[in-house]
């Protein structure tokens, strides 16, 4: 497969990467700035949340309004958000436009005004959206669920705590900012139709001369309990469970993306069959592999009605268990097949390039190419499957519910 | 890009648009049957009727069917609205005759009553499943309120009555009347080979009976009611508005979808400016939606309860200002830039472009270029969205509330 990709480390460490798309006229950039939810100090969850609205009211010589404008002048399509390691702003635009987007986002993320006037509002939203979850099970059994399962402070959550936002000050915030907006954590990325040499230009230019600082490395604590419920009068109980495996940068990764794909690659794999298909016991059902660099779990959520929360639950976790006893040639051959045109279907889109390649450097050091994630992909057999399986049992389940009803975990 | 197109005797409609740089292809059948064109008795059925597509035919067993999608690693599905039905499939384009032949055969589906009686399950569960979202819920509401009695109004979902009422016979039924060649479109977008799958489609589809086919159209400009429910669970005010707008068949179209943006795009917009960016709310939109021959402004916004009437009184002086004194030019720049860009971004992909082929054919006839659209967004003027405003003003909404006791 035929993949462009250009690569170049500022003198204070800032990552910058691109890949080049011959069929687009548009171009995608990311900036993830090491400000994720857990790196933020003990008292402050949600901090991170408000710093990514704080920083865009205001910045260099422009105030919010004024930025608000010249942004939508250029009609980014902003994207972004706050995971548990960054705080992610970018966008995607017509590629003429890039050079200018870049220069906003250079005051954006160096020159932001952080006045006090604006730290308010962008608190309460912070607040308004915690609040809000409340009124979407869905959504938030699966930030319960992370917090339940990942070792503090991995799994925080994104969003925050509604005391901690309430004590939150303009003071600390912007202390919080200075030290963590370190150059050398920053990785930037773009894709799509751009000129690297003049992107590195532009780039020294607004970022080479902010000093280096040093990111610490994260001590990890314990994790919540097995089984969590939340009482909820609502139509349905929102299940979600997680069991850990391996890391991105594991031997075995490929093997466990694979066993995720058997269980839930496609509609006629395992839990959608099982759970839906035959039972009829869910609309929602699926599971998905999840990783940060620390720790990686496999996530399931179902939503069902509470006379099927039960059998749901455990027609799914038997389903995790069954798969060490076996899968067939046919499974395998879907699961490949169904991951590496996934992943030629995303190299389609630059907003969605630009994210994997920012991520696989954070994660990995390095980019993959293309090419090297389908030979993986397609190294994997039966026998490598089933060897890591039997070896790394998928068991030790936590679990979060929100409904009407309990469940029994075992 | 090239276009091509090729009509059946039987009156199917075969499009596609040729993009051989594209890494994908995708297919799509456009079926114009939606909950507009049921019967309140069967209400939901076409939105069951497309889970009940996937459970097979006489030859191909549900599990099969998915089986043979999931073998090409085919990213497809289907989505029902009020007004279609349409299935679709993303693939690498070495793969894209296998699916196509897939999809011609699961057109005439079994609809075997031991599958129906356990979808019937499933959909009940994805009823449950939008009441526990109230945005969804409200919108679904204010709609039936807004409507009132106009076809447009019915749910796509159903109730849980008309589910558990409605029988295999009484689908059959529908579907014989909906589901015929003249009714239906089958569109094509990125790198394939258009005489091949052509062939295909007039081979596999030609045999099928055309008939006559109805909707009752007619435009409304809603009622004007206003409506609120208790629901203990809820923490949050949840308020949907819904007002009249131009058609999906009006040439102001593109004037209504700007000002949509104007008003509520997620940031930038009035709405964003008068009550998110000051925290009034947490969520505030204002969404075009055109139909066949009505169109509809809806309105979102979630908020605490006790920040209701301010954020009521906010949003009237926004759309009364609207009516009076319009959109700036420097508001219509800003817009039209946004417009562009999402939409060249979206048609970079086959499964993007795919979706305005076949919604542009299934509403106006006519194949439109990418350039096509670029250009019509590019004149809309300021006066011509200042007159839309006057002859549709947002200000007369009809307003569903959803929320905790004792609020607003």
């Amino acid at each position: 497969m035929k993949q462009n990709l250009d690569k170049h480390k500022l003198s204070n460490g800032m990552m910058l990467l691109g890949e080049r798309m011959e069929a687009v006229e548009s171009v995608a950039f990311s900036f993830m700035l090491p400000t994720g939810a857990s790196v933020m100090p003990a008292g402050c969850c949600g901090a991170a949340n408000v710093i990514s609205d704080w920083i865009f009211r205001g910045a260099g010589e422009r105030d919010n309004r004024q930025l608000g404008d010249a942004l939508d002048g250029l009609g980014l399509q902003r994207s972004g958000g706050v995971d548990s390691a960054h705080i992610s702003v970018g966008a995607a635009l017509e590629a003429s436009n890039l050079s200018s987007a870049i220069d906003l986002y250079g005051d954006i993320i160096l020159r932001a005004k952080l006045d006090d006037e604006q730290f308010a509002p962008a608190r309460q939203l912070a607040i308004e959206g915690v609040k809000g979850l409340d009124d979407d099970p869905r959504h938030k059994v699966m930030l319960k669920l992370r917090k339940q399962f990942y070792p503090e402070p991995l799994g925080r959550s994104t969003a925050g705590e509604i005391a901690d936002l309430e004590a939150l000050t303009p003071e600390t915030t912007r202390k919080i900012i200075v030290e963590k907006f370190n150059p050398a954590g920053i990785i930037f990325s773009v894709a799509g139709k751009y000129d690297f040499d003049a992107v590195v230009r532009q780039m020294e230019k607004l970022f080479g001369s902010s000093a280096a600082g040093r990111t610490k490395s994260l001590k990890t604590g314990a994790s919540g309990g097995r089984y969590k419920h939340i009482p909820n009068d609502g139509a349905q109980v929102h299940i979600g469970l997680m069991t850990p495996t391996v890391l991105l940068q594991d031997k075995n990764y490929y093997n466990a993306r694979i066993a995720v794909a058997v269980l839930s690659g496609g509609m006629g794999a395992r839990l959608f069959t099982e759970v839906r298909e035959k039972r009829g016991l869910c609309y929602a059902v699926g599971a998905q592999y999840h990783a940060m660099k620390e720790a990686a779990g496999i996530t399931c959520y179902a939503g069902t009605t509470p006379d099927k929360a039960q059998q749901t639950f455990d027609v799914i976790v038997a389903e995790f268990n069954r798969l060490a006893e076996g899968i067939s040639e046919e499974e395998l051959g879907r699961a490949k097949v169904g991951l590496k045109s996934s992943l030629i279907m995303q190299s389609e889109s630059s907003s969605s390039r630009a994210g994997s390649i920012a991520g696989d450097y954070y994660m990995l050091g390095r980019v993959r190419a293309l090419d090297e994630i389908k030979a993986e992909i397609d190294k994997t057999s039966v026998d490598s499957v089933l060897t890591f399986l039997r070896k790394n049992r998928f068991k030790d389940f936590t679990v979060v519910t929100i409904g009407p009803r309990e469940i029994k975990v075992e | 890009m090239k276009f091509k197109s090729h009509k059946l005797k039987n009156g199917l409609t075969v499009i596609g648009e040729v993009n051989k740089n594209a890494k994908s292809s995708a297919v799509g059948f456009f079926v114009k049957t939606g909950s507009r064109d049921e019967d309140l008795k069967i209400n939901g059925v076409s939105h069951f009727l497309e889970h009940m597509v996937f459970k097979g035919t006489e030859r191909l067993s549900p599990f099969a069917v998915n089986e043979a999608f999931d073998k090409t690693g085919a990213q497809y599905n289907a989505f029902t609205s009020e007004e279609g039905t349409v299935f679709y499939a993303a693939v690498l384009p070495e793969y894209l005759a296998e699916i196509t032949q897939l999809w011609i055969e699961m057109m005439r589906p079994a609809l075997r009553t031991e599958d129906f009686n356990i979808e019937k399950q499933v959909i009940k569960e994805e009823i449950a499943m939008y009441k526990d979202q109230p945005s969804f819920d409200v919108m679904d509401r204010c709609r039936e309120l807004y409507f009132a009695g106009h076809p447009c109004g019915h749910s796509v979902l159903g109730s849980e009555e008309s589910i558990d009422a409605m029988t295999a016979e009484q689908m059959r039924g529908y579907f014989s009347q909906r589901y015929a060649p003249n009714n239906m479109v089958v569109a094509f977008a990125g790198n394939f080979e258009w005489e091949r799958i052509r062939d295909m489609v007039e081979a596999g589809c030609g045999g099928w009976k055309n008939q006559e086919v109805k909707r009752t159209i007619t435009d409304t400009r809603g009622a004007r009611d206003k409506q609120r429910l208790d629901k203990a669970n809820l923490t949050r005010e949840h308020i949907c508005l819904m007002s009249p707008a131009v058609s999906a068949q009006s040439d102001k179209r593109f004037a209504a979808s700007l000002l949509s943006v104007i008003v509520g795009d997620d940031v930038g917009s009035r709405f964003f400016w008068e009550l998110v960016d000051k925290a009034i709310v947490e969520t505030a939109s204002f969404d075009f939606a055109p139909m066949d021959g009505t169109g509809a402004y809806c309105t979102y916004v979630r908020c605490s309860g006790e920040n209701t009437a301010k954020t009521m009184k906010i949003i009237a002086s926004i759309f009364a200002d609207l009516t009076k004194a319009g959109v700036t030019e420097d508001e219509l720049i800003k817009a039209r830039n946004k417009v562009l860009s999402a939409f060249v971004i979206k048609n970079e992909i086959p499964m993007g472009r795919l979706v305005d082929l076949g919604f542009n054919w299934t509403y106006l006839g006519q194949y439109r270029l990418v350039e096509d659209d670029v250009k019509a967004v590019k004149a809309v003027t300021v006066a011509e969205i200042n007159a839309i405003l006057k002859e549709y003003p947002p200000g007369e909404f009809a307003q569903f509330s959803l929320g905790p006791a004792k609020n607003g």
